[in-house]
């Protein structure tokens, strides 16, 4: 690839990264029961990681919402780095070690996340 | 580069901008109460969202700074109005009766003591926490004529927090709250912004139990609007402008700060439940007969602020310490989770903790001003045995920074697992009190309560209190009486 091509492929990156930003920031973040009716925690794994998200999660970024802390439900991460993002920390987030949330926890953390970050489809 | 790492890095960035998006130190505070209000408050329930098959409606409004409510021995509600605000505004206490058609007709009336922070109802007379603002806090016994009756007297609550509650026990005694004097045990510039430490500058937290200090001070700050206060530094459970040291042991007393204390329905002297608590401003008994509490986390201010401590709701054990000053949720402050930005982790203030304290039943919203707390008794209401808890709703930037409106709702807590639902919100793409999302919904929650029949779960809506740089700003008349019910319109 020339230092053209490359050039434009870098530039077109950034825009749609940047255009998926903005309309991340536009998008409903509230997942909340009187809002978008109960989520359906049938499968056990959901229920864990609900139940985990609101001891460790809850109290900076609510249902996803945001709170003291960024909203969650309106970022289209990956898990790979959510997970990150939970071990290492990113600005005034502190990262959790394994001590604190076990890596079966946290796997069940981020599936729930995912399912919250698509509740509102589901009614 | 080969395609991996192209996309390893696409991924990257679209990460990186995605987060960059939300990052806490680029953003100004966005908390509920910055915004502005003029005129009258809106009211209207179809602007407030419930659980399918529920309904919300408005009993009472034009309540000035409204903080609790009960009922009498023939079910007619009675709401309590604090008589001062954050804010340093000074109404007059009252306890009102709320009549059919949503009047109301004044049944007592206190002196300039305020904040009446809750009422309760049992046999044949009701019982007030007056919080004490000028001459510390009491309990009144008021009977359904107005007379009052102070049960106990010269509680701490001149400080930041105030003599809250109460709850009747099974026991039959007055349980009741008492906030701390400050954040977190240090006396500093924040106070004078409250306004008390001008009127009292000796005034201080109390342990309710011996305990030996670490010797931490903070700088005082010389600030001219203090000329008559001493430079220095500051330690904790000390007045302003005093060092300590090392080793230095504070004798513990009853009454005291940050703790759960009861008295007889008759009167007499305080007699100690549990401490260790911030402000311990909602009590309640489970069906089961045990006592929660919920407790108000720490602020980013003062000379001691401490970052991103929750609300809590505590499963309250007798003779039990709860961690304050040094610990938040049962874990100790000093580590990278309650670490201020830029500003380093919170030293102990303490040379050794006077316990193990407990991991709470769960972790609020950090700001949430999670208040006042009942539990539903009620088949038909359902939910029979979960904590239902106000909360007011975040005083930033004063309590510190907020990304988003924190609180101004009313959530369910299943206390057997932790798990924390929304029970009412208002009907927004984005949460906060409606002076700033718009509409006529809720504004500042402060109290739940259900109704004898358990039918009814009234919410006390304080109203309208804007926040800004210079502090609080409270709005009279703006008080609202909401009842939750299950099913369709009688």
């Amino acid at each position: 690839m020339n230092a053209g091509r490359r050039m434009r492929r870098v530039i077109g990156l950034s825009a749609v990264a940047i255009v998926l930003a903005s309309l991340a920031a536009c998008y409903p973040t509230r997942r909340s029961e009187p809002l978008v009716g109960p989520m359906p925690l049938d499968k056990a794994h959901l229920l864990r990681g609900r139940l985990l998200f609101d001891r460790h999660c809850y109290k900076c970024h609510l249902e996803g919402e945001g709170g003291l802390a960024p909203a969650m439900n309106d970022k289209p991460l990956p898990k790979f780095l959510m997970r990150l993002q939970v071990r290492v920390g990113l600005g005034a987030m502190p990262g959790f070690t394994d001590e604190q949330i076990s890596d079966a926890e946290l796997d069940d953390i981020l599936n729930y996340i995912v399912a919250l970050r698509h509740h509102h489809q589901k009614q | 580069m080969n395609r991996r790492m192209r996309r390893f890095g696409s991924a990257l960035l679209l990460g990186g901008v995605v987060s960059l998006s939300g990052c806490y130190s680029m953003r100004p505070s966005a908390g509920g109460g910055q915004t502005s209000f003029s005129g009258t408050r809106a009211v209207n329930a179809s602007d407030i969202a419930v659980p399918a098959g529920y309904r919300v409606e408005a009993v009472a409004r034009d309540f000035t700074f409204p903080t609790g409510v009960a009922f009498d021995a023939q079910g007619i509600p009675h709401v309590v109005e604090a008589g001062y605000s954050y804010g340093e505004v000074f109404t007059t206490p009252r306890l009102v009766r709320v009549n059919k058609d949503g009047s109301t007709t004044e049944v007592a009336r206190g002196g300039k003591n305020g904040p009446w922070t809750g009422v309760a109802y049992a046999n044949g007379a009701f019982f007030v926490a007056e919080g004490g603002q000028m001459e510390g806090g009491r309990i009144l016994r008021i009977t359904p004529e107005g007379k009052i009756t102070a049960l106990v007297e010269n509680l701490p609550g001149q400080g930041d927090h105030h003599t809250n509650g109460p709850a009747i026990g099974p026991d039959g005694a007055v349980y009741f709250g008492q906030g701390t004097a400050t954040n977190s045990g240090v006396v500093g510039q924040d106070n004078l912004k409250f306004g008390w430490l001008k009127r009292f500058p000796k005034f201080h937290d109390i342990a309710c139990q011996d305990i030996t200090l670490a010797g931490v001070n903070y700088p005082t700050a010389d600030a001219p609007a203090t000329p008559d206060l001493p430079k220095g530094s500051t330690g904790a459970f000390v007045p302003f402008g005093t060092a300590t040291n090392a080793g230095q042991l504070i004798r513990g007393q009853v009454p005291c700060s940050g703790a759960i204390m009861k008295v007889s329905p008759n009167g007499g002297k305080p007699e100690l439940v549990a401490w260790g608590f911030r402000n311990p401003f909602g009590l309640a008994f489970a069906p089961d007969g045990q006592l929660y509490a919920t407790d108000n986390g720490y602020d980013e201010r003062g000379s001691r602020p401490v970052w991103g401590t929750p609300d809590v709701l505590w499963r309250v054990a007798p003779g039990t310490w709860y961690g304050w000053p040094d610990y938040s949720e049962g874990l100790p402050l000093n580590q990278e989770l309650y670490e201020v930005p830029g500003k380093g982790k919170p030293q102990l203030v303490l040379a050794k903790p006077p316990g193990k304290p407990p991991r709470p039943v769960a972790s609020l919203g950090v700001h949430a001003s999670s208040n006042g707390l009942d539990f539903s008794r009620s088949k038909r209401f359902g939910h029979a045995g979960h904590a239902f808890i106000a909360e007011f709703g975040d005083q930033a930037p004063d309590s510190g920074k907020s990304l988003h409106p924190v609180g101004f709702r009313v959530i369910r807590v299943d206390v057997s697992n932790g798990r924390i639902e929304d029970f009412v919100v208002n009907r927004s793409d984005k949460g906060g009190p409606a002076s700033k999302i718009g509409g006529g919904g809720l504004e500042r929650p402060v109290a739940v309560r259900f109704d004898p029949s358990g039918d009814g779960l009234y919410v006390v809506d304080f109203g309208v209190m804007l926040m800004d740089k210079t502090g609080p700003k409270p709005q009279q008349r703006t008080g609202v009486l909401w009842r939750v019910t299950r099913g369709s319109p009688k």
